[in-house]
């Protein structure tokens, strides 16, 4: 076997070790505790406020507009970072690109503005 | 720490930049960013202006292609990361030029069936874009960076009849396993990159062709990556989502994915296999004759059962896959003859497929169907069409002296001219297919011809202006392709292996 191969095998190693953690304490647990179930007991927050409706609640589509904009602005700042973080270095030059990297994304905020998406109807 | 990390880094030289070379792509997405800027301002009065844009930015597109051709000097961008030669120019222009096609029959199609228009047209110039790109791109992550471009906007476009399920299916079917492609493939270039160290190809090839047989981790790499590229160019067994989503998709569509998405998988397939993996052929050659082989029978076998044209033609697109396979099998003993054989048939397959579907689109207007069944007795009543149909078909079979003959001749030449087994059992393969694939194309052109049209209804199909030129042009190519086959063949005489890295 390779030292490549080798090192994946104490990953594979180090995995199992804790799985086996886990398993064992739960089961330890599980063994020593006392247990006595009641209604108050199991609900999600035994002091909190009292839950109401099911779990299965559908959230509104329109949030998913939000979150595609969202995105779009945290691709851009992946790129404005290290970029930012240069900027002395790439001069001019630098700062023309990501005003076009910027335009071209602003581009398709000003699309979905203008198509009525941002409206909360 | 940022700051930290960057004065290790040293000093930032601009790279030098070849305006020139970058001309298409910039061109193409000026355009893209003027057809954006038309519908903020205009809305809705801007729709009619949309498919002249886009027809537009691609004819100004092929100016700086042309240029570049004429000038004719290999151009060589980023340590060799973008290179222009004559292959990449020449792939260029075809997907410039089925671009082209597409919005010609689109046009129609889109403004009658009342769907978005200057989002579609958008879509197909950034999907374009990331075609044209792929030809130039000889690094993993400029390949990766092309096929998302390239694939992001044809899921949306698949999806385009929004109200229709079987559009949906379609879209939905096509992003899932695009996806699923995608990770492998990327998966694949990973474990390349942690054995080369490098993701310029050419160092790549070097780098695993070093050693006498290559190491587990290289083959896993080859494999993944020829896997992820096996689905967008929908061999078998990665064609599944294929007729589904031909079938589901718009029509223009369905044309635009079967050509010009198909030609961009083929573009990064030979890319990685003459620049990247050209010394591994004996990881890579086994495995695309295996693709090969499979590809082009099982195409043919589920296609002859078809009783819908575009499931029909979706299948014979897998088997036509299978065809320009086969040189890239013995890419290492003829790589220059194989490497050719596949460019022509690329270039000779988009025009007649796009031709096949503009008549299909054509003959909907009327029958609203594309059963093969509703072809009965076209001739009595569109004889242009049942025409121009028989033509793509012919052609689509290798019947002389259509464009397809040629195709079918380079390749089956390419093969033999290896002269090693499993070049010969590919050329068998490819004969015995070939006349396979004439009886369902036939089928077709007895039905158009000889039956009568169901329930005597004559009236005749109109077909608008674009489509009639779209329609002309590539019955045009398809024949001068046929019989003046010294115009593809000098054209086409491509070498990858020379001038890259530069």
């Amino acid at each position: 076997m390779s030292d490549y191969l080798r090192s994946y095998l104490t990953v594979g190693i180090f995995g199992l070790v804790g799985v086996a953690l886990v398993g064992v304490f739960l089961g330890l647990g599980r063994i020593l505790r006392p247990d006595h179930p009641n209604l108050a007991k199991n609900e999600a927050y035994e002091s909190g406020v009292e839950p109401t409706g099911d779990m299965w609640s559908q959230a509104n589509i329109r949030y998913y507009v939000f979150a595609l904009l969202f995105v779009m602005f945290d691709v851009e700042a992946v790129f404005i970072f290290p970029w930012a973080a240069r900027l002395e270095a790439y001069e001019v030059f630098g700062l023309i690109e990501m005003a076009i990297f910027i335009f071209i994304l602003l581009l398709g905020l000003i699309y979905a503005w203008r198509k009525g998406v941002l409206k909360w109807v | 720490m940022l700051a930290a990390l960057a004065a290790e880094v040293g000093d930032f030289v601009r790279p030098p930049i070849d305006w020139h070379a970058a001309a298409p792509e910039l061109t193409l997405l000026a355009f893209g960013v003027l057809l954006t800027l038309m519908d903020i301002v205009w809305l809705e009065r801007g729709r009619k202006w949309a498919p002249a844009l886009a027809s537009i930015g691609l004819l100004a597109t092929m100016v700086p292609i042309i240029t570049l051709a004429v000038d004719g000097a290999d151009r060589s961008m980023f340590g060799g990361a973008f290179v222009v030669d004559k292959y990449a120019l020449i792939m260029k222009a075809v997907f410039i030029l089925a671009g082209y096609i597409v919005v010609l029959i689109s046009s129609n199609y889109i403004s009658e069936g009342d769907y978005w228009e200057n989002e579609y047209y958008g879509l197909l110039l950034s999907s374009i874009l990331g075609m044209i790109l792929m030809a130039s791109a000889r690094d993993l992550i400029t390949i990766f960076i092309a096929l998302e471009l390239l694939s992001i906007p044809a899921y949306m476009l698949a999806t385009w009849r929004k109200r229709d399920l079987k559009s949906n299916e379609a879209g939905l079917k096509y992003y899932l396993m695009g996806v699923f492609a995608s990770a492998i493939l990327l998966y694949g270039m990973s474990l390349l990159y942690g054995a080369s160290g490098t993701t310029l190809l050419v160092d790549l090839n070097e780098s695993i062709s070093a050693s006498d047989s290559p190491s587990a981790i290289v083959v896993m790499g080859i494999i993944f990556v020829i896997v992820g590229f096996a689905f967008k160019v929908s061999a078998v067994p990665f064609h599944t989502w294929a007729p589904d989503t031909y079938e589901g998709a718009p029509t223009p569509v369905t044309a635009f994915l079967s050509v010009a998405s198909k030609a961009a998988g083929f573009v990064a397939l030979m890319n990685m296999l003459f620049v990247g993996f050209i010394g591994r052929d004996d990881v890579y050659e086994p495995m695309i004759f295996a693709l090969a082989a499979v590809s082009m029978t099982v195409g043919n076998l589920i296609a002859l059962r078809q009783t819908n044209i575009v499931r029909m033609l979706a299948y014979s697109g897998v088997a036509q896959a299978g065809y320009m396979l086969a040189p890239l099998a013995v890419a290492s003993d003829v790589p220059d003859s194989a490497l050719a054989a596949t460019v022509s048939y690329l270039v000779i397959y988009a025009v007649m497929n796009l031709g096949a579907f503009a008549v299909v689109i054509a003959v909907a207007r009327k029958t609203r169907s594309a059963e093969i069944d509703d072809y009965r007795g076209l001739f009595h009543y569109a004889p242009g069409l049942t025409v121009a149909m028989t033509i793509f078909l012919f052609a689509l079979a290798g019947i002389p002296p259509l464009g397809g003959w040629w195709a079918k001749f380079r390749i089956m030449g390419a093969v033999i001219e290896a002269n090693t087994v499993s070049g010969v059992v590919l050329g068998v393969f490819v004969a015995v297919n070939s006349v396979i694939a004439l009886y369902y194309y036939a089928r077709i052109g007895a039905k158009m011809w000889a039956d009568e049209a169901p329930d005597g209804d004559l009236t005749p199909v109109r077909v608008p202006a674009s489509l009639k030129s779209a329609l002309v042009l590539t019955v045009a190519a398809t024949i001068v392709f046929g019989v003046l086959p010294g115009l593809v063949g000098d054209v086409t005489k491509v070498s990858l292996l020379a001038g890259v890295g530069g």
